[in-house]
């Protein structure tokens, strides 16, 4: 994606409406699949995505076209709405132990799909939510190892390593379930 | 089952890539052509979310929310404290006098003409500059509630007019004739002739303050007006003060009395003698006091002065100029500063701690989001 946020912004308030709005067509199923990906929380997911594009719609005006790309900027915000939902499981479970629904998530896919991809799902259910998120941003958003690298805050070569791992450890938790 | 290959595996994972709902999408294409409006933040402060919220991390900003309350609390009481602080020249708009403790006193506009003063304090007074002190003092010795004790104010005002050179005499006439009006009393008077800035008239008056402000309204008729200022004190509390030990000095000389009459050496007489001289000089000496004390709140001085020539001259009156203009945006300015030094002192600190306890905040929300990772 070429065009940024901010310029069109200095040129007219409704240009910047504009480019905020091809951002989000464009941006809008792999901002859900990555926070679905990362979360296995269909419900959950949704009201992250719809969180993370009203704080973005909010910020569009601040964004800085020198620190990256539009789309790694609203990944960025995603994933800081996924990580406070995390963290808001995290005490809620301290208090109430409540179990996080899992069969709600790729229900569908999966009842459609061989048993592979129903231990594919089961491997990404065992990994930790730091490699989830890896192969949720390559995988399921689509990003490439550079966008990969902006969003996490890394470099390119980094994010490729942890990427390598991240799918070792799927392959690992496969044979497991195999 | 045989673990898949690496194709498989991407293609198995690109294959669960979850979808969103198509109900969820076209509510999220509205809610994005109406430009996301703010849902409500109410479930956010929902007592369920608060009870969701682990005790100890409720801990902190309680204490921070009851020490708040505390200082807050404190310096409250502590101004009020200070509010029961009495005495010293009367302020009309001074918050150190409390309403319980003032007279009935009327705050009204003085007189359209004045340039400078605009209000004036009503206050009940002795109706006559010649109210003798004694009955004053039996007045206070009176048993009655201090709260509703009339005050005792002590009144002056300047007055600046501005004449003619050859009006001047005509000018000083009507002087003489509103003291007399005002059952006022002149002290001193001069008068000068000359041209303009030599010529001038000044006066040393008394005027009752029961009728101070008839007498200003009509000094301020007689020419023009370039300058008046007022002054109040309050000299209740030397007034009290005077007249309980006028008291005490009194029944002291009715003991001293009867110590007289039952005296019966010589030399017990005369010690008893003496010390009553004493006591009655002490007591001279005090009602002297009162009687000038209730003076000076019965009659106000005046100085008035009239002066000739270019107003500018005249000592801080006249013609709005540029100098003057000059002086009050200066004046405007060094307020403006002292607000802001004093603004910038307060909201400095607070400033200060609120950035730090936003950094703090915010590498509190980054920890806690790395740890959400695991």
């Amino acid at each position: 994606m070429s065009e940024t946020l901010v310029a069109a912004a200095e040129e007219a308030p409704r240009a910047a409406d504009l480019a905020f709005d091809r951002l989000y067509r464009s941006s809008r199923d792999d901002i859900y699949a990555y926070v679905a990906g990362l979360l296995r929380d269909g419900p959950a997911a949704e009201e992250v995505t719809a969180a993370a594009f009203e704080r973005a719609y909010r910020k569009r005006h601040r964004f800085d076209p020198e620190r990256g790309e539009p789309r790694a900027w609203l990944f960025g915000i995603a994933r800081n709405a996924a990580l406070d939902e995390l963290r808001r499981r995290d005490r809620q479970a301290e208090l109430t132990a409540e179990p996080v629904d899992l069969h709600s998530f790729g229900a569908e896919a999966v009842a459609e799909h061989s048993e592979r991809r129903l231990a594919v799902s089961t491997a990404l259910e065992r990994l930790a939510p730091r490699e989830r998120e890896l192969i949720a941003l390559k995988f399921f958003a689509g990003l490439s190892n550079a966008e990969i690298a902006r969003v996490l805050g890394v470099s390119e070569s980094n994010a490729g390593t942890k990427l390598h791992r991240a799918m070792t450890k799927l392959r690992e938790a496969c044979d497991g379930t195999a | 089952m045989e673990p898949p290959r690496d194709d498989q595996l991407i293609a198995d994972l690109r294959a669960l890539r979850p979808a969103p709902r198509p109900e969820f999408a076209a509510e999220l294409d509205e809610r994005a052509a109406a430009g996301f409006p703010r849902r409500s933040r109410l479930p956010r402060f929902s007592f369920e979310r608060l009870r969701a919220i682990p005790r100890r991390r409720l801990l902190l900003p309680a204490g921070g929310v009851a020490l708040a309350v505390v200082a807050i609390g404190t310096v409250v009481a502590l101004s009020g404290g200070s509010e029961q602080n009495n005495g010293g020249p009367l302020s009309l708009s001074s918050p150190k006098t409390p309403s319980a403790q003032r007279p009935p006193q009327e705050i009204k506009p003085f007189s359209k003409e004045s340039p400078e003063v605009q209000y004036e304090a009503v206050v009940p007074v002795a109706p006559s500059a010649g109210a003798a002190s004694k009955d004053s003092a039996e007045a206070l010795n009176g048993d009655f509630n201090a709260s509703f004790r009339p005050r005792k104010i002590e009144r002056s005002a300047e007055v600046v007019l501005g004449a003619e050179p050859q009006g001047v005499a005509g000018d000083a006439a009507k002087v003489f004739e509103a003291v007399h009006t005002n059952d006022g009393i002149v002290m001193h008077s001069s008068t000068r002739q000359g041209k303009a800035g030599e010529a001038g008239a000044s006066f040393d008056l008394l005027i009752p303050s029961a009728k101070l402000p008839d007498a200003l309204a009509a000094f301020s008729a007689i020419d023009e007006v370039r300058s008046r200022h007022e002054a109040t004190a309050d000299i209740t509390a030397p007034t009290v003060s005077t007249a309980e030990l006028l008291r005490e000095s009194r029944a002291r000389i009715d003991s001293l009395l009867g110590q007289l009459g039952e005296a019966e050496t010589e030399s017990e007489r005369e010690a008893v003698e003496a010390e009553l001289r004493h006591e009655r000089h002490h007591a001279s000496r005090l009602a002297a006091q009162l009687d000038h004390l209730h003076r000076r709140a019965d009659l106000s001085r005046v100085s008035l002065r009239i002066v000739t020539g270019d107003s500018n001259e005249s000592s801080g009156g006249g013609a709005w100029g540029i100098d003057d203009a000059f002086h009050d945006a200066g004046h405007i300015l060094a307020v403006a500063a002292a607000v802001t030094v004093v603004g910038l002192a307060i909201l400095g600190p607070i400033a200060l701690i609120a950035l730090l306890a936003w950094l703090t905040h915010r590498a509190w929300v980054r920890r806690e989001r790395r740890r959400a990772l695991g």
